[in-house]
């Protein structure tokens, strides 16, 4: 059962990164339009967002309850010592939920659509960097982990874990892979001459990924992160990421070709491949402390508590996800069965 | 500000906001698929008008809800993650459960509201009524976990471990169904009639009267059948909590000293240094009969329980008050709505209206009052002769910050919301259709 909650755990990761990140990359993709195309952005986002997003951000809460079930040791140091940066992701995630509704469902369009758009671009940047930063911290080894945290001063403990360079390189990383799954979805949910857009919005955030990756893993090869050495000495971890590198080849093909379910097939294999090279370096050592790493496998709940949630996920799973595949094509998200 | 008081006025803060939106979120997807299906019976255009126009306050009310919910989802291991690493893999199962509930719910909206033209008629109302289902569902999971920190079960507590962990019997602890149902029936109480209030002021103020009135008879009807039914719901808790938790309903009570045919206050003012309440109107024996079923039944007093196992009297003294108090007044206006039935001509008497319109709020005031006496009633203890509450504080300082930081979000987003569902009325007012 073990190994269906792991399971889990990964699967609601992965789906969250992509659908979620596709999410946050409509608003990123909008903040960085010139005015014209925003509206443009903002109409497509509706069209194509709006019956799913709040679906796409169940992921999150799935995960972190999966985490105190099963995890609770490792939930432990999450929650604490990276209080201040969840605490910014819960303020992005509120603030742009409250605005997309706000500028759709405002009975009454006026002036106020500019103080709904800026709120729903703002958050949708922040919160995926603040995210992408969480997880910078638990691979940065700057995590100190001690009996009393009373020992150690404030900025120890609850800053300096998320608030360094490396993570914060992590967490641009992290806002760049959203704005480039966002412009791969909107092309093909827009006309031909509006795709041109998107297409090149792909290209710029495919840089930026690059770029970023590229400055993360320079700058953790000379300050010596474990990680970073890690991944690098990971024969599989370089093959992923390799992979995904080359999967721009058909990526483009597909995307020139308007062949939209697989381009979105391309990016999301891209995406997991990335995701997959940066967990197994080190699984299951997720979090990497100053001193030591730990593992997720460490103090696991009970076996009764295991057994029950593995249930409990794959009854749920068997209602949500027919569900959810039956949404998702109903509005057109997915064009397998027609084509 | 000490940490301990910072974080939990920062939990009852996001909760007491939370309470109001998932409420609404679980209520008003009911009132919708009724007005719904009078408009596929009749056809009568104004049904459908109604049904959009609540379908917008379901979007709006179901994803503050929802963020809210996330951010408290959050919170819990925030703000109390000394309760979590222990309690969290025992009291997994409603909150896994309500994951999977919740998400049906976002599914089944995500339908229900861009499926209008697109989806078979019958099949979209459907999803109508399932958004209602799984939203309630997904309270009584909640109510469940907090059933569980009033009378924790599933689990040995052996040298300060919890062993022997049994998730569904956790889940299915003796608190869970007196709490859901009492909260169930509150939540259509309260939603019931702050919707038909709203709905019966447009009246008062002769706004497009014949759909305002179509709209406070189907949330009148709701609010009013849960109103009448909730005293009996609320004997089944007192009964419980007289035999659980007797310090909790000592404090309800303001009731000092242990006796036989304990007599029942009501109003009054505490004096916890005196341990006496002044100005109250006492009915002798009436608590004993309430709590036991028996006038002569001996109950329990504060002084039996040591001084840091009480909770704070006064608080929860009041809460209960206003609760029980609060709870009447509704049982006699869902009543009186019944009989108006009898009576057309009510109906076209503004006082009737006015009469609801100050009702609007009430329900949900009692409804926080009833939370404040379970949760403020359950202190020292976050888990029930367990654990402190003082032990599962984050050791994160300077908390009181982020609660400043809520205090304002959260005030901000209540007047968006407020004005977000004024103009919403006004253009309603205003359309023809």
């Amino acid at each position: 059962m073990l190994y269906v909650v792991l399971f889990f755990l990964i699967f609601s990761l992965y789906l969250y990164v992509v659908l979620g990140g596709a999410d946050y990359g409509a608003g990123i993709v909008e903040l960085f339009s010139s005015e014209e195309n925003q509206k443009i952005t903002k109409k497509t986002i509706y069209r194509v967002m709006g019956p799913v997003w709040e679906a796409n951000h169940i992921w999150i809460i799935i995960l972190i309850v999966i985490l105190w079930i099963a995890f609770p040791a490792y939930y432990n140091i999450i929650v604490v010592h990276l209080h201040i940066p969840l605490t910014i992701i819960l303020l992005g995630v509120t603030l742009r939920g409250v605005a997309f509704v706000f500028r759709h469902y405002d009975a009454v369009i006026d002036n106020s659509q500019k103080l709904y758009d800026s709120m729903f671009k703002v958050s949708s940047l922040v919160t995926p960097i603040f995210l992408g930063m969480v997880f910078g911290a638990l691979i940065s080894g700057e995590i100190l982990i001690v009996d009393d945290v009373g020992t150690l001063t404030f900025y120890e403990a609850f800053i300096e874990p998320w608030l360094n360079i490396f993570s914060v390189l992590v967490g641009l990383f992290f806002a760049a892979l959203c704005a480039f799954l966002s412009s791969v979805l909107l092309i093909g949910e827009s006309e031909k001459e509006v795709s041109k857009i998107y297409i090149r919005k792909a290209s710029i955030a495919t840089v930026v990924v690059f770029i970023v990756g590229l400055v993360t893993f320079v700058y953790g090869y000379i300050f010596e992160y474990v990680f970073v050495r890690d991944f690098l000495e990971n024969n599989f971890a370089i093959a992923f990421m390799l992979l995904s590198g080359i999967l721009l080849l058909p990526l483009r093909i597909t995307i020139r070709k308007g062949r939209r379910v697989l381009s979105r097939f391309f990016a999301g294999l891209q995406v997991f491949l990335i995701l997959l090279a940066a967990l197994i370096s080190h699984f299951p050592d997720i979090i990497i402390t100053e001193t030591s790493s730990i593992s997720l496998l460490d103090n696991i709940a009970p076996d009764s508590v295991i057994r029950v949630l593995g249930i409990s996920l794959i009854i749920g799973g068997a209602v949500i996800l027919p569900g959810l595949f039956h949404l998702l094509k109903s509005f057109k998200m997915i064009k397998i069965l027609e084509q | 500000m000490e940490n301990l008081d910072a974080a939990r006025l920062q939990m009852a803060f996001t909760l007491i906001f939370h309470i109001v939106f998932a409420c609404i979120g679980m209520v008003m997807p009911f009132f919708m698929v009724v007005s719904h299906y009078k408009w596929l019976k009749t056809r009568d255009q104004i049904y459908l008008t109604l049904t959009k126009s609540w379908q917008k306050g379901v979007a709006i009310f179901f994803v503050t809800g929802a963020v809210s919910g996330t951010a408290l989802s959050f919170e819990l291991g925030l703000l109390w993650p000394e309760f979590m690493k222990h309690a969290g893999p025992i009291i997994g199962m409603p909150f896994s459960l309500e994951g999977a509930a919740f998400f049906v719910e976002a599914i089944a909206l995500g339908f229900y509201l861009y499926g209008w033209n697109k989806l078979p008629e019958k099949f979209h109302w459907v999803t109508g009524i399932i958004i209602g289902l799984s939203g309630v569902a997904s309270g009584i999971l909640v109510v469940a976990a907090n059933g569980w920190m009033n009378s924790p079960t599933g689990f040995d507590y052996i040298d300060g471990q919890f062993l022997n962990i049994d998730p569904v019997k956790a889940m299915l602890n003796p608190a869970w169904f007196t709490q859901a149902l009492h909260m169930t029936l509150a939540a259509f109480t309260a939603t019931g009639f702050a919707v038909a209030g709203i709905h019966a002021y447009q009246v008062y103020k002769k706004r497009r009267v014949e759909l305002h009135k179509k709209a406070f008879k189907i949330a009148i009807t709701f609010g009013a059948i849960a109103a009448i039914l909730q005293p009996v719901s609320g004997d089944i808790s007192a009964k419980d909590i007289a035999k659980r938790q007797p310090v909790k309903l000592a404090a309800m009570e303001a009731h000092y000293n242990t006796e036989k045919g304990a007599p029942l206050y009501i109003g009054g003012i505490v004096d916890n240094e005196k341990q006496e309440v002044k100005y109250k109107i006492a009915l002798p024996g009436m608590l004993s009969f309430l709590a036991f079923g028996d006038l002569d039944a001996e109950v329990r007093g504060l002084n039996d329980f040591p001084e840091d196992e009480r909770p704070n009297v006064a608080i929860v003294h009041y809460a209960f008050q206003i609760m029980v108090g609060i709870g009447s007044l509704l049982l006699f206006a869902g009543i009186l709505y019944f009989v108006s039935l009898k009576r057309k001509k009510w109906f076209s008497s503004n006082r009737y209206w006015l009469l609801f319109v100050l009702l609007a709020p009430m329900g949900f005031i009692a409804l926080e009052a009833g939370w404040i006496v379970t949760e403020v009633g359950r202190q020292p203890w976050i888990i029930h002769k367990i654990m402190r509450t003082k032990d599962a504080v984050t050791p994160m300082p300077g908390i009181v910050f982020s609660f400043y930081t809520y205090v304002v979000v959260y005030l901000t987003l209540s007047i968006a919301v407020t004005w977000l569902m004024l103009r919403q009325i006004k253009v309603l007012n205003n359309s023809s259709h």
